[in-house]
C-alpha cells in the first residue's frame, strides 16, 4: 500500500499539541507522526511520549572502549618494545594514570559524536519531506498515512489551523547522490584503512633512501682511509702550535689575580672545587674525577695550554669559550697559576 | 516576510494587559537580550547578512593579516631549511617565544569551552550569545598553540614518530614523557573542542541552508547532515551537548595541568612547584575570558551585533574577569611566597632579577596588568559598561598574561643551579612567527566569521521562548520556565 505524507505547518506549540491529538484519534499510529520544529520543543509541550535515547550507554561504550585502549598502549606496547631508562619500572603507575584518563575522555567523546550520527541516521542523503520555513520559527507535523487515511487527516490540519500545508505523493522516487555518498563512506573508510597500512609498516617498507647506511662510507679496517675534512677538530684535545700565543697574555697583577678569583668562583668551584683540588660539589658526580689544578702535571703546563684547555675544554670538561671572553680566560689563567702555593 | 508578520506568532505575544506596567517591561527588554524577542526570520537575517557583506574595510583587513601569516610561513621555511641555530634558541634555554606562545594559546583556548560547557551545566542564561564566537576561539587558538609546538620542533618532518605505531625503528613513544601526555591531552581537547562546535552549529548550519543559495547552500547542505529538527534530532542533539559539556570541563583542566608540568616535573628552579597545575589554569581562563570579551567586542561593532551582544553580556563576562583575575593573583603569590620563604640561593638570583634586575619592568607591568589594574578597575558598574575601557583592560591583561608566560619559560630558565651556566635570551626571527601567530588567529577567525553564523541562533530562540516576565506586587521580574 502506498503511502502518502502530509506535512503542516503551525505557529506555535498549543495547536500543535492540538493537532496530534486529532491525528491519533483518526487512528494515526504515533510513531507515523513526525514533529519538526527550529527549536527544541521537549515532547512534553506537544503532548508526545519522550523520545527513547541510547546515548549514554553508547558514551560509557566508548569510554570502555577508550581506557582499554590507554591500557594496552601503556601495559602491553612497553613490554613488547621495552624502553629501559636507568632501572626504572617498565610500567609507571601515575603517568599511566594520565594516559588512560585522556583516552578514556577521548573514546566518550568520539562515541557520544558517533551515536548521534548513526542514531538519527545522520548523514540524511537525498529528499526529505521539510518546509524551509520551519527555520523560520514554525512547526511542521509531518504524518505519513495510506491512501485510505490522506484525505481525512489533510482535513484535521486543517481544521486546526495549520496555515501552510504540502502533501507529497507517494513513490515519489527520491533524489540519488551517489557521490556525496560515496564522499562519506570513503572518508570513514580512510581512518581504518590509515591505521590498517600502519600496522603493516614494516611489510610494506618502501625503501626510501633516508637511511645512513646508504650513504658512502668505508667498513671498519677497510682501506684507503679518507683524510679528515677541513673543519675536523683533533680528537686528542687541543693542539699547541709553538710560537704562536692564542692571544696576548695578561700579566699577573692584584687586579688580574681579583677578577681571576671572582670568574674561577663562577665557572670553575663547581667541579674544581675552591681550592683547585677537583673536588667541587658536582666533581663526585664524575668519572674520572676533575682534574686537581694544583697538581705537578698541570702545573708544569705552559699558561697557552691552559689558555687552551678553558677555550676548547679537555675530555668530558666542556668548552667555556660562550662564558669567558680571551681577556677573561688569561685572569682564570693566572688565578690557575696562584693555586700552586 | 511581511506576510508573516500580519499574523499572529507566539514570537511577539503581548507579555501585558496592565499599561502601567509596561514601561517597566520595556526597560527589562532594553537590557536583557532574552526579554526581547525578534522574529525569527528577522533573527536569521540578523545573523546571516554580515556573512556576506564584504566591504573594503574588510578587505584591507583580510590582506593585512593574510600577508602577515605568509610572512610567517615563509620565515617557518626558512627556519626549516637553515635549522633552528637562527634563532635566539641556545644553551641554556631551550624553549623561548615558541612555547611562550604555545602556553599562551592554549590558555585563550580554555575559555571558550569553559563559557560554553560550565555555563551550560550551570544553567547560566546570558551565556547563549556568546557560547559560539567563544568556542571559535577555542578552535583557533589551540589550533595555533598546536601549530607552535611543531615550529619549534627542530625537524619537523620527523613529527609523525610522536604517534604510536608499529615502525621499522622498534621504538615506541615513551610514556612517562609529560611532552607525550601532552600531545594526548591536546589531541584529545582538540578533538572534543572540534565536535563540540559542530554539534552546536548543526542546527545553525540547517537553518543557513535554508535561507541561502548557490554553494552557500550547496555546502551548508552538506554540512548540516540533512537536520530538519525532529523531536528525536533535538533529544539526541540535547543530551550529546550534555555529554560533551559534563567531558570537556575535565578535559580542558587536564590540558592546562599537563602543559603546567612540562615545566613542573623538571628540576628547574623556578619551575619546580606543585602549584603550578591550578595556578596554570586559573591563568588560562583568566586571559581567555578576557581574549573573548575583546573578540565580542570586536564582532559586535564589525558584524552589528548590538542586539545580540549587550551590555548584560559584557558585564557577566566582566565580573567573572575580576573574579579571575584574584583568583590568579592568590595562585601567583601561593607560588611566589614559598619559595620566597625558602630562601634557595637560586631563588634569590631569580627574584632579584624581578626586583630589581633587567626584568623588573616586565614583572611590575605583569603584575599591573594583571592585578592592579583589573583588580581595581573592574569593580566599577561604569567601567564594565564601557566597551572601549572593558577591551584596553583585556588588552592589559593580554599583555601581563603574556609576560607571565615569558618570566617563567626563557627568563626563568636562564638561571638554574649551575651559575656557570646562566644565559639571556633574546628573541630573533621567533618575533616575526609570533606576530603571524597572532595574525594567524584573527585571520582564521575572520574566515570562519564569513562562513559561519557566529551567533547561535537556536539557543537564543529557546531562551526567549522559556524567558518571561512575572508580576509580582507592583514589580516585572524576569523568570525563566525550566523544562525537566
Amino acid at each position: 500500500m502506498a503511502n502518502h505524507s502530509v506535512l503542516g505547518l503551525f505557529h506555535e506549540a498549543t495547536s500543535t499539541a492540538d493537532t496530534i491529538d486529532r491525528l491519533r484519534e483518526l487512528g494515526v499510529p504515533d510513531e507515523a507522526i513526525t514533529v519538526m520544529s527550529g527549536v527544541p520543543y521537549t515532547p512534553e509541550m506537544l503532548g508526545r511520549r519522550p523520545v527513547y535515547e541510547r546515548l549514554l550507554p553508547i558514551a560509557l561504550i566508548g569510554a570502555l572502549g577508550g581506557f582499554l585502549a590507554a591500557l594496552f598502549l601503556t601495559i602491553v606496547t612497553p613490554h613488547l618494545y621495552p624502553i629501559e631508562v636507568g632501572g626504572q619500572p617498565l610500567v609507571p603507575g601515575p603517568p599511566t594514570i594520565i594516559i588512560v584518563f585522556e583516552f578514556t575522555m577521548l573514546g566518550a567523546l568520539l562515541a557520544t559524536f558517533g551515536g548521534l550520527l548513526a542514531e538519527t541516521a545522520f548523514p540524511v542523503v537525498g529528499r526529505q519531506v521539510y518546509d524551509q520555513r520551519i527555520t523560520e520559527g514554525h512547526i511542521g507535523v509531518l504524518a505519513v498515512v495510506d491512501e485510505t487515511l490522506v484525505a481525512r487527516a489533510e482535513s484535521v490540519l486543517k481544521e486546526t489551523g495549520a496555515h501552510h500545508f504540502k502533501r507529497v505523493e507517494a513513490d515519489q522516487p527520491p533524489r540519488r547522490r551517489p557521490f556525496l555518498r560515496l564522499a562519506f563512506v570513503g572518508l570513514f573508510a580512510l581512518i581504518p584503512t590509515v591505521i590498517g597500512l600502519l600496522f603493516a609498516y614494516s611489510v610494506l617498507a618502501i625503501p626510501l633512501p633516508n637511511q645512513m647506511v646508504h650513504q658512502p662510507s668505508i667498513g671498519y679496517e677497510q682501506g684507503p682511509r679518507l683524510a679528515a675534512p677541513a673543519h675536523a677538530v683533533p680528537v686528542q684535545g687541543p693542539a699547541l702550535i709553538d710560537g704562536q700565543p692564542a692571544s696576548e697574555p695578561v700579566p699577573a697583577t692584584a687586579n688580574s689575580l681579583q677578577r681571576g678569583r671572582v670568574l674561577f668562583g663562577i665557572n670553575c668551584v663547581l667541579c674544581h672545587g675552591q681550592d683547585g683540588s677537583g673536588e667541587g660539589r658536582l666533581g663526585g658526580y664524575f668519572s674520572p674525577s676533575p682534574t686537581n689544578l694544583t697538581s705537578a702535571e698541570v702545573q708544569a703546563l705552559s699558561d697557552q695550554q691552559i689558555f687552551l684547555v678553558i677555550a676548547q675544554g679537555w675530555g668530558i670538561m666542556p668548552s667555556l669559550a660562550e662564558n669567558l671572553s680571551p681577556v677573561e680566560r688569561w685572569d682564570v689563567v693566572n688565578h690557575v697559576r696562584s693555586l700552586r702555593e | 516576510m511581511s506576510a508573516h508578520e500580519t499574523e499572529h506568532p507566539v514570537w511577539r505575544r503581548p507579555l501585558l494587559e496592565d499599561e502601567g506596567l509596561e514601561e517597566q517591561a520595556e526597560r527589562l527588554r532594553r537590557r536583557h537580550l532574552l526579554l526581547d524577542p525578534r522574529f525569527p526570520w528577522e533573527m536569521n537575517d540578523d545573523v546571516l547578512r554580515p556573512m556576506y557583506r564584504t566591504r573594503p574595510t574588510f578587505w584591507v583587513i583580510f590582506v593585512a593579516l593574510g600577508g602577515l601569516v605568509l610572512m610567517g610561513a615563509v620565515t617557518w621555511g626558512a627556519q626549516i631549511y637553515w635549522g633552528l641555530g637562527i634563532t635566539g634558541l641556545n644553551r641554556p634555554i631551550n624553549w623561548g617565544l615558541y612555547l611562550v606562545n604555545t602556553v599562551y594559546f592554549i590558555g585563550i583556548g580554555h575559555a571558550g569551552t569553559f563559557i560554553s560547557a560550565a555555563l551550560r551545566v550551570l544553567k547560566v542564561e546570558w551565556r547563549r550569545p556568546i557560547s559560539r564566537a567563544a568556542e571559535t576561539l577555542t578552535l583557533f587558538g589551540l589550533s595555533t598553540a598546536a601549530l607552535a609546538i611543531f615550529i619549534h620542533l627542530g625537524r619537523v618532518w620527523k613529527a609523525y614518530w610522536l604517534l604510536p605505531y608499529p615502525n621499522q625503528r622498534q621504538l615506541w613513544p615513551n610514556w612517562r614523557s609529560p611532552l607525550m601526555w601532552d600531545f594526548m591531552a591536546i589531541l584529545t581537547y582538540m578533538t572534543g573542542s572540534v565536535l563540540f562546535i559542530y554539534l552546536g552549529l548543526l542546527p545553525d548550519l540547517a537553518m543557513a541552508r535554508d535561507h541561502t543559495r548557490g554553494w552557500r547552500h550547496r555546502l551548508y547542505a552538506i554540512l548540516s547532515l540533512g537536520w530538519r529538527g525532529t523531536e528525536k534530532e533535538w533529544a539526541y542533539h540535547k543530551t550529546s551537548l550534555d555529554i560533551f559539556s559534563y567531558i570537556i570541563i575535565p578535559v580542558m583542566f587536564s590540558v592546562h595541568t599537563i602543559v603546567s608540568w612540562d615545566f613542573a616535573m623538571s628540576i628547574q628552579p623556578g619551575w619546580n612547584s606543585t602549584i603550578f597545575g591550578p595556578y596554570f589554569i586559573l591563568g588560562a581562563l583568566f586571559s581567555g575570558v578576557a581574549a573573548v570579551i575583546i573578540v565580542m567586542a570586536i564582532i559586535r561593532k564589525a558584524m552589528r551585533l548590538q542586539y545580540f551582544l549587550r551590555d548584560e553580556h559584557f558585564n557577566g563576562m566582566a565580573k567573572f574577569l575580576l573574579i579571575l583575575s584574584f583568583a590568579w593573583a592568590y595562585f601567583y603569590f601561593n607560588d611566589y611566597i614559598v619559595p620566597w620563604y625558602g630562601g634557595e640561593p637560586v631563588m634569590k638570583v631569580l627574584f632579584d632579577l624581578f626586583h630589581r634586575g633587567w626584568a623588573a619592568p616586565l614583572w611590575f607591568l605583569m603584575l599591573f596588568s594583571n592585578l592592579f589594574l583589573p583588580g581595581i578597575a573592574l569593580w566599577s558598574r561604569r567601567v564594565r559598561s564601557s566597551i572601549p575601557v572593558l577591551v584596553v583592560i583585556c588588552i592589559f591583561v593580554q599583555i601581563g598574561m603574556y609576560l607571565e608566560r615569558y618570566l617563567i619559560i626563557p627568563v626563568m630558565s636562564g638561571r638554574n643551579e649551575l651559575p656557570f651556566d646562566w644565559g639571556t635570551y633574546i628573541p630573533r626571527l621567533e618575533t616575526l612567527i609570533t606576530l603571524a601567530s597572532f595574525a594567524l588567529v584573527a585571520f582564521l577567525y575572520l574566515l570562519f566569521s564569513r562562513v559561519f553564523p557566529l551567533i547561535p541562533v537556536w539557543e537564543i530562540l529557546e531562551g526567549q521562548i522559556l524567558q518571561g516576565l512575572k508580576r509580582i506586587g507592583r514589580a516585572l521580574i524576569p523568570s525563566r520556565a525550566e523544562p525537566h
